[in-house]
């Protein structure tokens, strides 16, 4: 077997990229447009980049086109300012929505399957939160291809970046950041198929990881979904933005969590609890079912917790209902089949006749690597790091704030996708240095202590144990007990993983030590995120506090977290952009500090 | 209550450091509506944390998790046991990888190599026709759509490609083909002389033999021999219609 704790191979590249999602092959893409011949190297934990988390995505993407008659772009603007609970960056917010409808063409140019009205145009639905004249009514905003919205982009993006000549690393993952100095100049990967590791050495490095629902114990995310790239940039003690912005989908299947998309309701499924009520006409009166995921989630919460839910006996989970029953067939048939047929596979049930169970599952993360509005990671809110970026749902730059709004996530792709590969474009005429004599080493000593820990416990029990806790007590209702238990509870879990065993020293496509490796990084975010949420003491958006129920003027500010040593975690701030407001352009007041009430 | 089983999976097999083969079993109870991937989660967590195996989203959208249970390639996560136990008419399932590339560990194949006829088929558009004048979207109307759209909820699971009669080596196989065909009903699509090219050549649909196997597996539930068949009637020659 030879020794595999070293660096097998050296390989030169012009960009790395780091997950081969929607965001970062939207980048590679852009990157090919304005400079073809690029050599772009994407790698992905996945065994293929069409089997990224981008393609679970449902629902559409928001856009409002120029030839709308009543739509506007200061409305979706302003959606997203208050949907955040005025907490993103309303720099990014202006540039995200004035690119939008240029993205879509951009996706449909080059051929993805819309759905597409009587006249040959792109179809447009409504989604929660989305409104026109702001506020005052539903805007029919979102552009969708049935509802696999997300499979659409990746194979777009996918394609065009086969077009474009991109070398692809599957089932790989990058273990540790390459520094010459101050520059990033790649990476350190680990190649489970073979177990060996590279160097890689490129002009740019985009880290483009995705989601950390792994964490909790129902989610919507995919089994990859570990937070890799945020453990990685607390591991260079690098902050990671809004740790403690983690959203809850309203409505997943019950047991698997499952994403139940919000079309559901957005097509007129209706949320019962155990006595047949509709209950969101008590929390949300004007827009009930589509009322904003958080708060419809806190809804259907306290609806359980109050004794109104009913129960699962196979899951022996809580849950409450969504009635499909009264929707005429074509909508089952033609606008949700993908999702009915879901209730149908994993429940058994056919929501034409029967109630359909659901309940809140961790979602997406609003939190992120910090970035500027060119995706350039932030050291601290002056300073960058040459070389290093960040895109999708795995960056903070913040489009998002406190709370995402449906059908601006994939959209966020598309946009920061195509403004960071063009920011990468400059990077391309530095030339390479050597590679520095202790690249690897903090990777060879970390999987050093993986392979040698002689204790009894389990990797896979200790996950279970750790999405257990995170769920109960730092994920839709948090309470400062409740958090300062689980923070000790994750550090005993720590200690738990580092003693935790390998059944096997083999290398080659170990997927035990994948799993340890995942472990720490699903630790090193959990901290982050309940430290941050303890810290935060008021409620804001999706981070919800029963002790502080109110969103407070004091916390109008981003949250950084650092962690040099597991536990000790340091917390600062990143001002959040006002530049709508500061501008005082038509409508400037309604980008100030407004009340978030639906 | 629920209802709970107790099953046996008998599991082939492979460690690439001493290339050996061997079947080995599990047994253990589950409970009725537990999917085949939380099956083999649990046997990681309870039994054996080194039988290795593909998975992703876990709900049918990725693909990552095709094997074969008693001979048959479907998506482990969309298996429930209690269907399982009916369908096969048993509580002891033999699972194998899918044959259509070189077996990495256990379950886990090659995606790499498996890909390479899918990418074959250029599943993009290579030559997309210009805009109309004043438009940023080209026009598709609805019922145009409709003829192809089945075609391109593929997610190259491999299932179909697997379960096809026809020659791995020699067959591009018929989700490569597909998503060729896809291009071809696309009216965005220009480079039509090259597609068809490749569609009639020695690896392409004349490979067929018209079994259908693709479509009886097909978990997406796209009927792929239709498409198939299209292009063996010859009806991509005079362009898309119109």
């Amino acid at each position: 077997m030879g020794n595999t704790l070293q660096i097998g191979s050296t390989i030169y590249c012009d960009v790395l990229i780091i997950g081969a999602g929607g965001a970062g092959l939207r980048c590679a893409a852009e990157i090919f447009e304005k400079k073809p011949g690029t050599r772009i190297m994407a790698l992905t934990k996945v065994s293929h980049p069409q089997k990224s988390h981008t393609v679970t995505a449902q629902g559409g993407m928001a856009a409002v086109d120029p030839r709308d008659p009543i739509d506007k772009p200061i409305y979706h603007m302003f959606d997203t300012w208050k949907g955040s609970d005025c907490t993103a960056d309303q720099n990014i917010i202006k540039k995200i929505v004035d690119a939008s409808w240029g993205q879509i063409a951009w996706l449909e140019n080059h051929g993805m399957h819309f759905t597409r009205d009587d006249k040959g145009g792109l179809s447009k639905r409504a989604f929660g939160g989305m409104t026109l004249n702001f506020g005052e009514s539903p805007a029919s905003r979102a552009v969708f291809e049935a509802d696999r919205t997300g499979k659409g982009i990746m194979d777009t993006v996918w394609g065009e970046a086969m077009k474009g000549g991109i070398s692809f690393l599957n089932q790989s993952i990058a273990t540790e950041l390459i520094f010459n100095g101050h520059r990033c100049v790649g990476a350190i990967v680990f190649r489970e198929k073979k177990g060996e590791f590279v160097a890689i050495l490129s002009k740019a490095t985009v880290f483009a990881t995705g989601g950390n629902g792994q964490v909790f114990r129902i989610t919507t995310n995919c089994r990859q979904n570990t937070g890799d790239g945020l453990a990685l940039i607390l591991r260079e003690g690098l902050p990671v933005m809004d740790p403690e912005a983690i959203q809850f989908h309203p409505t997943g299947i019950v047991g698997p969590g499952i994403l139940a998309s919000e079309t559901l309701r957005t097509v007129g499924g209706i949320l019962r609890n155990k006595d047949m009520d509709r209950f969101m006409e008590r929390y949300a009166p004007k827009m009930k079912e589509l009322a904003p995921r958080d708060l419809v989630s806190r809804a259907i919460e306290t609806e359980i917790r109050e004794g109104r839910g009913i129960l699962n006996p196979d899951h022996n989970i809580q849950h409450i209902w969504i009635d499909l029953r009264h929707l005429p067939d074509y909508v089952h048939d033609e606008q949700i089949p993908e999702v009915t047929g879901f209730f149908r596979k994993f429940v058994a049930i056919d929501p034409k006749k029967e109630l359909c169970p659901v309940r809140p599952s961790n979602h997406y993360q609003m939190a992120g690597i910090p970035t500027n509005e060119f995706g350039e990671v932030q050291k601290d809110p002056q300073q960058i790091i040459p070389g290093l970026f960040a895109v999708g749902e795995c960056a903070c730059a913040s489009f998002h704030g406190f709370n995402r709004l449906g059908s601006n996530s994939i959209l966020e792709l598309i946009t920061m996708g195509k403004f960071v590969g063009e920011r990468v474009v400059d990077y391309l005429e530095e030339d390479l240095g050597e590679l520095p004599s202790e690249a690897g080493e903090k990777t060879f000593s970390q999987f050093s202590r993986f392979m040698e820990a002689k204790g009894k416990d389990s990797v896979g029990q200790i996950r279970e144990a750790m999405q257990g806790i995170m769920t109960e007590k730092a994920s839709i209702f948090r309470v400062e007990d409740g958090l300062i238990e689980t923070i000790e509870a994750l550090k005993e879990l720590k200690d738990r993983a580092d003693r935790a065993s390998l059944s096997s020293r083999s290398w080659a496509m170990n997927q035990e030590v994948v799993h340890r490796w995942e472990l720490d990084n699903l630790l090193a975010v959990s901290m982050v995120m309940t430290q941050g949420a303890l810290e935060r003491k008021e409620s804001r958006g999706a981070h919800f506090r029963e002790d502080f129920p109110e969103r407070k003027d004091e916390f109008n500010y981003h949250t950084l977290a650092s962690m040099s040593e597991f536990g000790q975690v340091s917390l600062g701030k990143r001002a959040i952009d006002m530049s709508l407001f500061e501008a005082k352009g038509e409508h400037y007041e309604k980008f100030g500090m407004i009340e978030r009430k639906y | 209550m629920s209802r709970v089983y107790r099953i046996t999976l008998k599991v082939k097999r492979y460690d690439p450091d001493t290339k050996r083969r061997w079947v080995q079993d599990y047994e253990l109870e589950a409970g009725r509506i537990l999917r085949f991937t939380d099956v083999f989660r649990r046997i990681n967590n309870e039994l054996d944390p080194t039988l290795a195996w593909n998975s992703s989203c876990e709900h049918a959208q990725c693909g990552s998790c095709a094997v074969k249970v008693n001979g048959k390639p479907l998506l482990a996560c969309e298996l429930l046991v209690e269907n399982a136990i009916k369908h096969f008419g048993c509580t002891a399932f033999t699972i194998e990888p899918l044959t259509i590339a070189p077996v990495v560990r256990d379950l886990i194949v090659d995606f790499d190599k498996a890909y390479e006829r899918v990418n074959k088929a250029k599943p993009y558009i290579i030559d997309p026709s210009p805009r109309p004048v004043g438009e940023s979207e080209y026009r598709i109307s609805p019922r145009k759509l409709e003829r192809y759209v089945e075609a391109t909820r593929c997610i190259n699971c491999f299932c179909c490609a697997e379960a096809c009669i026809s020659s791995h080596k020699r067959f591009l196989g018929p989700n490569a083909v597909m998503a060729s065909i896809v291009r071809l009903m696309d009216p965005r699509e220009q480079a039509r002389e090259e597609r068809l090219r490749l569609l009639y050549s020695e690896q392409g649909v004349y490979r067929c033999h018209t079994s259908m196997a693709c479509s009886f597996v097909c978990p997406k539930e796209i009927d792929v021999a239709h498409f198939i068949a299209l292009a063996k009637a010859d009806r991509f020659r005079s362009g898309p219609e119109k």
